[in-house]
Order: structure tokens, then C-alpha cells, then sequence
């Protein structure tokens, strides 16, 4: 049974990373973009590279893993983003960026193929630790850690309360002076950089796999909305349930049943609690 | 610039008759419709299916053409998407107006292609396993030269069971629409043979650990896991939780449990131990080390085109690409002439026409031609060239 909570506790972390990349994203941009989880895949994937490709020491595969996605945060902001916000109020992001992942898995696929490949692993460990294993516990780590960080960032760096400022309200950023567009692509380089680090801490619970990308995107969402979206505490609380939800639904009722509970569990929150666990009811004056 | 003015209306003379020479050549060609999932999941057969109908279009041609007709290949890119295969399916069979169309790669795309190629009256030459993709009565035009899903099950069962005696039994099956239909026919041929399953369980492709239930099937009293899915990366983790659990039960099943990927997912190479899948006789190597004589020339070939290093795919996938043109060249040749109802005729009433993945037959009801005295079963860890040595007897 630990191995069950582990197991569902570290997939679950890692959807809660991606809920915490979406958080960024969202803060400057109010955009939920679907590249996210393929951010994420990109860090597996070129961390695999990095280290079994160029046989790269696997500290140079992850400040390589994480330039690979900050710089796709940036690309993203650049191509799929800025230029929708400016033209249209519309909710149109959601098919450039639909257009932006699909074009990335592709070539991935194209590049890297179609099939999983293994990520090499990181700390010497024998592979009979079962729970204790760094494939579960890597990802799980570094989405606590990654939400301390964020919770820092917010608070301590003038940076961190400029995204705060846009988060609130980017008209009133602007007018005191903030260059919002310049926020904006930041957020968006950082939160690259945070996925690309997600993907490569959980590269050995996922392998690097093309297909990835997809997956984290919904769940992840599934995660944020359940947590509440903007509220980085309540994106773990998120990815842990749904991670914990599929691994008993799967060890209960088998394999069947885990997406439509998955699914089930964002339908409940959204009907009882529409701005998710943690997150904030938006109230309008009028 | 008189001269210049009569130069140019030569060259356009000149251009006019080497494009209608060209357009000459090309009605006289026999076309096939290739519809392979190059891209996207599953990619990995359809690649290595390519490289046998790539090598036999090529061999064709280099030795004049069917009928005198050189081979034109369309390759639609379906992408593993049925939606694709549908769209390119129609395009090749009523655009394009093909003669042949081999394809789909995967069944879930060919169930959606089969009755389309029927309706347009075209030869499909079909490389799905599933059962229901044939029927001499619904698509009398459709002629599978894979083995059937039944045999593959079938062929894992009785060497589990018979050769190895076990009765306990735990089915792993992915949750798709292959694994579920799978792991049900499995059950009932178990059931058949008075054997039924200490555990079965159908998991999600993308699970990360499959720790839970390889525990399960061990505390069921398993001794015998058998795993129906084709996805490598579900059977990668399977191996992997039943090595790191120190738990040396066989594992018996799909024959994706053999392809290189797997060996390179496995935490430890000797993972890859006590594994066995259903195969073929033609991609086995005897007791002397070799392949059978088709079988080796065609890796030479292959060897040759890929510059010579290790052949690193399942070779039954290229040997099943290669013998689908020539099947083609065989019915063509022996009919005489393209016409859809000749071809149907000649393949409908072809005995032991002898390929390289196998020997051929089917008759006016059965479309399916594989023989199932070409089944073989495999051990994983002696893979060599896509090939292995026989399963322990």
C-alpha cells in the first residue's frame, strides 16, 4: 500500500509542477497556455539527450534541460501569445498555443521517435528501494520545493511583485509604469525553465517520451483547477489528490476507471467549489 | 535575335515532348496506395515495414515493372490517426485511383479503412492482427498476410501452459481497445483449456509503476504473468517492477515484449530474462545459428541498406513489408492483368506461395493467410538482427 501512495503521490507532484508553471504563466498573461505540459516533455527529453546522447555529466543535462525550456517559454510568449493579447481580447491563445505544442511534439517525435526512450538515472541508488526510489521522490521534492521558491519569489523580489502587480491587475501595472510586455515574457521565460526542471526530475518515473506532453497539459490543469487557480499551495494539494485519486482508483477498480475518475474529481470541484480548493472568488463591484 | 527567338521555341518543342513522353510513362504504371503510420505512436513497425516495401518496389522495378509496368508508390503518412487513414483511404482509392492499396499499419485504423477500400472495390492487401479486419463475405477483396490476434494469443497460451505448465495464470492488458479485446480472448482460450486466470488487470499505457500490480499477481499465486498490450513503454515497466522485485516469474505474451526499445527501458539487462512472445518461424534461428535462407538473404539485404551495422528492429516487421509488394507481383503476374475481380480470383485460390515472413494461402472463404505452423515461440534476450532463438522447449 506505500507503494501505491508513493507511486500516485510522485505522478501527482509532477502534475502539481506543471499546475505551478501554469500559476506563472497565468500571474502576467491571465493565459492558460497548452504548451505547458510540453515544456515539461522538452525537459525530459533533451535531459535524456544531454546525458545519454552527448554523454554529458547529468548536472550539464540539467542546466541544459532547463535552458531548453525557458527558451521555449520565451517562444511561446513570442510567437503564440504576444500578438493574440495585442489584436484580440478574444480567448484565441487557446488555439496558437494548441498549434505551438502540436508543431513541438512533431518534430520531436520526428527527431527524438515515436517511442519511449529510458532517462538515465541521477543519484547512485540500487533499484531494489522500491518506494524509496529516486524516481518517486525526485519529482515529489521538487515540486515542494518549487512552490517554497515561488512563495519567495512572490514575496521577497521586486520581480515577484511585479508579477503580483500584473496578476492583480496589468492596466494598473502599466499605468504606474511597469513594462507589462516585459513581465510578461519573463514570466514565461521562468516558467519554461521551471517545467523544463519538472520534466527532468521526473524523467525517470515518465521516460523521455514524445507523446508526454498532452497528458501533463490536462492533467495538470485538472490539478490547478482542483487547487484553485493563482494559489501555488492549493496546485499541490491538486496534483497530490489526482495523483493519489488515479493510483487507488487504478489498485481499486483497475485501469478502466482511472481517466473518468480523473475527469470525475475536476467535475465535482468545479460544481462545488468553482474557484477550486484554495483559490479566490472574483468579485466585481458594481 | 532572330536566332535566340527559333532556339527557344526549340527548347519549348523539346520540353513539350519529354513531358508528354514523361506523362506516357506514368499512365503506364501500376500504382499502390501505402497508407503507414511513419509518424506518431506505433511508428516504430510501420518504419520498419517501410524499409521491406521501399526495397521490394525497388527490386520490382530494377527488373522491369510488373506486367511491364513500373511500380508508383503513394506513401500517405497516416500518423496512427484513424481520421487520417480514413481521408487518405478515400483519396488513394478514388483520386488517385489506385490498383492496390497495402495498409493500414495499425487496426484501429484499419478497421476504419477496410470497408471503405471494399466499397471502391480495390485489392487491400491488410497487415492488422485483429480478428475482425477480414471477411471474405463483407470485404471479399481484403487479404491478411499478418497472423491473426487468436494466433498470437493462442500460440503464448499453449507454450505457457503446455510447454511450461503453468495453470496460474495473471493477464496484464493495457486499457486500449487492443489490450481489452486481448485480454478477453485470452481468458476464453484459457477458459477453453479449463484454465482460469488467478488475475487480471486491465492498466493504464501511461502508468508510471507497474509495482502494484506485479505485487498483486504475485500474492494471486501467480506463476505465469502474461501482458497483452503493444506499448513498449507499459511492458518496459512491467519487466522492470517484476526485476526490481527480485520476483523471477516468466513472462509470456504480446511479441512487442521483444523489440530492441524494451532491452534499452530495462533498469538491468538480465530484466530482459525469462521473457518470452509469440514469433515466427521464419524470423527464428534453427539449431545450427542460422535463419532460414529467405529469411538471411533479405537481412543481407536490409544490412546492406543500412550500411551495414546491426539490424536493430523486429525483422518480421520488414519481412512482412517486403512480401506485401510481392504478393502484389505474384497476383498481378499470375491474373495476367489489374483487374480487381482477376486479382481476387488468383489470391482467393493461392496455396503455399511462398514469402519471406511466411507461406500464403487463402481460399473463397478465408481471407486469412498466415499458417499457424509458422507461430513460433521467442526468447527476448537472444535478439540478434530483429531475429531469436526458439523459446526453451
Amino acid at each position: 500500500m506505500f507503494t501505491v501512495v508513493v507511486s500516485g503521490l510522485a505522478i501527482g507532484m509532477l502534475y502539481a509542477a506543471v499546475a505551478l508553471v501554469y500559476n506563472v504563466m497565468f500571474s502576467t498573461s491571465k493565459v492558460l497556455s497548452v504548451t505547458t505540459g510540453h515544456i515539461a516533455m522538452l525537459g525530459g527529453v533533451f535531459g535524456a539527450w544531454f546525458m545519454t546522447g552527448l554523454h554529458l555529466h547529468w548536472v550539464i543535462g540539467l542546466a541544459g534541460a532547463i535552458a531548453v525550456g525557458a527558451l521555449f517559454g520565451g517562444l511561446t510568449e513570442l510567437l503564440a501569445i504576444r500578438r493574440v493579447l495585442n489584436r484580440s481580447d478574444e480567448h484565441l491563445w487557446l488555439l496558437s498555443t494548441l498549434a505551438l505544442a502540436t508543431m513541438v511534439q512533431q518534430a520531436v517525435g520526428l527527431w527524438w521517435g515515436t517511442e519511449p526512450r529510458p532517462f538515465p538515472r541521477l543519484i547512485d541508488q540500487t533499484f531494489s528501494a522500491g518506494a524509496l526510489d529516486q524516481k518517486f521522490w525526485l519529482p515529489i521534492a521538487l515540486a515542494a520545493l518549487m512552490a517554497i521558491g515561488l512563495e519567495v519569489f512572490y514575496r521577497r523580489t521586486l520581480f515577484g511583485k511585479l508579477f503580483l502587480a500584473m496578476s492583480e491587475d496589468a492596466f494598473a501595472a502599466r499605468a504606474r509604469g511597469v513594462s507589462t510586455d516585459r513581465i510578461r515574457v519573463l514570466s514565461y521565460v521562468l516558467s519554461g525553465a521551471l517545467g523544463g526542471l519538472a520534466g527532468f526530475a521526473a524523467g525517470q518515473l515518465t521516460f523521455a517520451y514524445f507523446a508526454l506532453g498532452l497528458t501533463l497539459t490536462l492533467n495538470g490543469f485538472i490539478a490547478l483547477a482542483v487547487g484553485g487557480l493563482g494559489s501555488n499551495v492549493g496546485a499541490l494539494i491538486g496534483g497530490a489528490a489526482l495523483g493519489l485519486l488515479n493510483a487507488f482508483a487504478s489498485h481499486w477498480f483497475g485501469g478502466s476507471y482511472q481517466q473518468t475518475i480523473a475527469v470525475g474529481l475536476l467535475m465535482v470541484v468545479l460544481l462545488l467549489k468553482p474557484e477550486g480548493l484554495l483559490g479566490s472568488k472574483n468579485v466585481r463591484p458594481v | 535575335m532572330k536566332v535566340r527567338w527559333s532556339k527557344l521555341l526549340l527548347r519549348a518543342l523539346l520540353c513539350t515532348c519529354v513531358i508528354s513522353g514523361a506523362s506516357n510513362a506514368l499512365a503506364q504504371t501500376v500504382k499502390i496506395g501505402w497508407l503507414s503510420s511513419l509518424t506518431g505512436p506505433l511508428s516504430s513497425a510501420a518504419i520498419a515495414e517501410n524499409q521491406g516495401v521501399q526495397l521490394a518496389v525497388e527490386e520490382i522495378n530494377k527488373s522491369g515493372g510488373i506486367l511491364g509496368r513500373q511500380i508508383e508508390l503513394l506513401t500517405r503518412d497516416t500518423a496512427g490517426d484513424p481520421t487520417k487513414a480514413v481521408n487518405f483511404a478515400q483519396q488513394l482509392a478514388f483520386s488517385d485511383k489506385v490498383q492496390f492499396v497495402i495498409g493500414p499499419v495499425n487496426s484501429g485504423e484499419a478497421l476504419a479503412t477496410t470497408p471503405i477500400l471494399a466499397r471502391a472495390g480495390v485489392p487491400n492487401i491488410v497487415i492488422g492482427a485483429l480478428d475482425e479486419l477480414v471477411d471474405a463475405t463483407k470485404y471479399p477483396r481484403a487479404f491478411r498476410a499478418i497472423n491473426t490476434n487468436l494466433q498470437w494469443i493462442s500460440t503464448a497460451n499453449n507454450y505457457a501452459t503446455g510447454t511450461l505448465k503453468k495453470t496460474k495464470v495473471a493477464i496484464i492488458a493495457d486499457t486500449s481497445g487492443y489490450g481489452t479485446a486481448s485480454a478477453r480472448s485470452a481468458e476464453q482460450l484459457l477458459d477453453k483449456a479449463g484454465i482460469k486466470p488467478v488475475y487480471v488487470v486491465l492498466v493504464d499505457a501511461n502508468k508510471t509503476d507497474l509495482s502494484d500490480e506485479m505485487s498483486k499477481a504475485k500474492a494471486a499465486g501467480a506463476d505465469v504473468v502474461m501482458p497483452w498490450s503493444a506499448a513498449t513503454g507499459l511492458l518496459g515497466r512491467l519487466l522492470n517492477a517484476r526485476g526490481d522485485m527480485g520476483w523471477n516469474v516468466p513472462v509470456v505474451g504480446h511479441p512487442a515484449l521483444m523489440a530492441a526499445q524494451i532491452r534499452k527501458l530495462l533498469n538491468k539487462p538480465e530484466y530482459w530474462d525469462n521473457t518470452f512472445a509469440a514469433g515466427y518461424q521464419s524470423t527464428t534461428y534453427g539449431a545450427d545459428g542460422k535463419l532460414p535462407e529467405r529469411t538471411q538473404a533479405l537481412v543481407d539485404k536490409v544490412r546492406g541498406k543500412l550500411g551495414g551495422g546491426e539490424i536493430d528492429v523486429l525483422f518480421w516487421w520488414v519481412a512482412l513489408g517486403y512480401d506485401t509488394v510481392k504478393i502484389i507481383e505474384y497476383a498481378a503476374k499470375t491474373a495476367g492483368s489489374f483487374d480487381p475481380a482477376a486479382i481476387q480470383k488468383v489470391l482467393e485460390n493461392t496455396k503455399d506461395y511462398r514469402g519471406v515472413y511466411t507461406s500464403y494461402s487463402w481460399s473463397p472463404t478465408e481471407r486469412n493467410g498466415f499458417p499457424d505452423a509458422n507461430m513460433a515461440m521467442n526468447a527476448a534476450s537472444t535478439f540478434k538482427d530483429g531475429s531469436f532463438k526458439p523459446a526453451p522447449r
